[in-house]
């Protein structure tokens, strides 16, 4: 058969149609390629071969009894899923001690969607501790390779969903975006990665870490594959009371390839151009994809966003008073760990979260508990909110010159394990993703080749207005016409030599 | 560098967030969090008189109610299935009142 690793949604569709491979020949495939092949990388922290083996022989079933034109767009399409994503059965343990146990009694409506389309479930995916990082080294399961390089970092918190589909593990992957999660792994691993504009994605049966920040969204090798993911899990969910009802027709935005950006304004921010730490080489990369765009037919035009510096200061704010106040769920009472031995339940709770939560979840508790507490909360959460205001606005008044902006996705490529200790080092990793989760609008990484120091992949990030995905993803199309589709990475292809 | 905390504030911190921390944590979690919240001071230094506050990025949000119709939800077993410890169908504790030797 035809190598599944390297095939994309439409692809899948065809060769299931014209039974050149059956569903179950598939998911096995893809079983053996992560048994061959993710020792080396650890993006997945479960495997559920049975349920994918299930959900192959529904779609078998279909095709042999001529119903299969009447299944859901990712049928036979294998999936997996961010380890925070609650799947019934599963253990969802966000890569923390503290859930190491637990076994989800419900199904979030992000992955339910993703069943519901046909998507072949193949397990659970690696991140950093609650979302807590940028490189998915927080991980109390151990951390995921990059599959581009075994020494590097996927990015994070969503490595686990990056590495998956760039080493062909999986077509498809979800993970969630609370300051760049989702467009950083995409960029440290070449691929595609779409954080949707707030409210477009349910996060019904999302472990919450910062709740006015937080969005679900897709990884693919493709822009296509990822419009296909787009399509079935952007839906109203009155389970969720942030959800919003938004028809966009992702896949009709794209089906003009590079044509699809002709006549569009395309925003460049000139202070993110020269932001200290961009290294040369994503710089490099970002004005030659301007130029892409431009002899495309797209008009570039700069902009400004001029409290785009506060962002960071910002986010570090919200995103720990946030965590601090979801985290503190975790009472080893319903759910989670629970110390053995305490006869009294403060000590209890002390020692169980203690010993249930990593080093980086203690420092973002006690940076909210600091930051919410009488006389500080003055000083900075309050001012946060307004900065928020006027970082929105600063979106909105940029996309009245614009329909998208160009932006790197992070400053640099994959960074070496133990490269960056420094928690506040760290965070500047995030610094043109931020921005965007704070005003809630969408962006998407988009990766552009490799960069010419690093030889590592360079994602560019493209920014949509509130609610306007659509306008991203007909920017990606263009880039992909030249870039072209992530290709698998080096390594991972046992078509190769 | 600015000293925001002080490791007593982190102990009193840590307390009332209910994460135990032991000596050696406890020194560097002081130093960890001066570090960020130096990195955190241009929140403070923008002119931003007048400016409203954003607290949720969908601004237009109203709470959101359901018709009060009786919906399929967890039974008791599946409410318990995740409880470290649970006693004749329901969440088990150490004492919260008392001696704590009951």
């Amino acid at each position: 058969m035809a190598n599944v690793f390297e095939m994309g949604v439409r692809q899948i569709r065809a060769g299931l149609a014209a039974g050149d491979f059956s569903a179950r020949e598939l998911a096995q495939e893809s079983l053996a390629h992560i048994a061959a092949q993710d020792g080396r990388v650890h993006a997945f922290l479960e495997v559920t071969e049975q349920a994918a083996l299930d959900a192959a022989a529904q779609v078998d079933a279909a095709v042999s009894n001529g119903t299969f034109d009447q299944m859901g767009p990712l049928a036979g399409v294998p999936v997996a899923f961010k380890d925070n994503l609650n799947l019934k059965g599963t253990h969802t343990t966000c890569s923390s001690r503290m859930l190491e146990n637990y076994v989800s009694p419900y199904t979030a409506t992000c992955v339910e969607d993703m069943l519901e389309a046909g998507g072949i479930p193949l397990g659970k995916l690696n991140m950093d501790e609650f979302a807590f990082g940028s490189s998915t080294e927080t991980s109390a399961f151990g951390p995921t390779h990059n599959p581009w390089d075994l020494e590097r970092v996927p990015g994070g918190s969503s490595g686990g969903s990056a590495a998956a589909v760039a080493a062909g593990m999986a077509c498809v992957t979800l993970g969630s975006d609370t300051g760049g999660s989702i467009r950083q792994p995409a960029s440290f691993c070449g691929i595609v990665g779409v954080k949707p504009t707030y409210g477009m994605v349910s996060r019904y049966g999302v472990v919450a870490f910062g709740s006015s920040l937080d969005q679900v969204g897709p990884f693919a090798r493709s822009v296509e594959d990822a419009a296909f993911a787009m399509q079935a899990i952007c839906k109203h969910d009155p389970r969720d009371c942030t959800s919003q009802q938004v028809e966009t027709d992702f896949l009709g935005a794209i089906a003009q390839g590079a044509e699809s950006v002709r006549g569009m304004r395309v925003g460049l921010v000139r202070a993110f151009m020269d932001a200290p730490g961009l290294a040369p080489e994503v710089r490099t990369k970002l004005e030659e994809a301007a130029h892409v765009l431009e002899d495309a037919g797209a008009e570039i035009v700069e902009v400004e966003l001029p409290h785009a510096n506060a962002a960071i200061s910002a986010y570090y704010v919200l995103g720990p008073c946030e965590a601090f106040s979801n985290l503190a769920r975790f009472d080893s009472v319903r759910y989670g760990y629970a110390d053995p031995g305490h006869k009294d339940l403060g000590s209890q709770y002390e020692a169980s979260r203690a010993a249930g939560f990593g080093m980086e979840a203690k420092r973002r508790i006690l940076l909210g508990s600091y930051l919410l507490s009488a006389g500080v909360y003055d000083q900075y959460y309050y001012p946060a909110q307004q900065v928020r205001t006027l970082i929105t606005q600063d979106y909105v008044q940029a996309f009245e010159r614009c329909d998208a902006i160009l932006a790197p996705a992070s400053p640099r490529t994959a960074f070496k394990f133990g490269e960056i200790s420094d928690p506040a080092t760290m965070y500047l990793s995030d610094m043109f993703t931020i921005s965007i989760n704070i005003a809630g609008n969408g962006g998407m990484s988009v990766p552009c080749g490799l960069g010419e120091e690093s030889g590592l992949p360079v994602g560019m990030q493209v920014i949509s207005p509130a609610f306007k995905d659509e306008n991203m993803f007909r920017v990606a199309a263009a880039l992909e016409a030249t870039y072209g589709k992530a290709p698998v990475a080096p390594g991972f292809c046992p078509t190769e030599g | 560098m600015t000293q925001y905390v002080t490791e007593k504030d982190v102990r009193d911190m840590a307390a009332y967030a209910r994460v135990g921390l032991d000596e050696r944590e406890l020194v560097q979690m002081t130093e960890d969090l001066n570090s960020i919240i130096d990195t955190l001071q241009p929140i403070r230094q923008f002119n931003l008189e007048g400016v409203e506050p954003t607290f949720h990025p969908i601004g237009s949000l109203s709470n959101v109610m359901r018709e009060d119709e009786e919906q399929p939800s967890f039974t008791q077993d599946e409410a318990l299935a995740n409880a470290p410890k649970q006693q004749d169908g329901s969440f088990l504790i150490p004492a919260i009142l008392g001696g704590g030797d009951a």
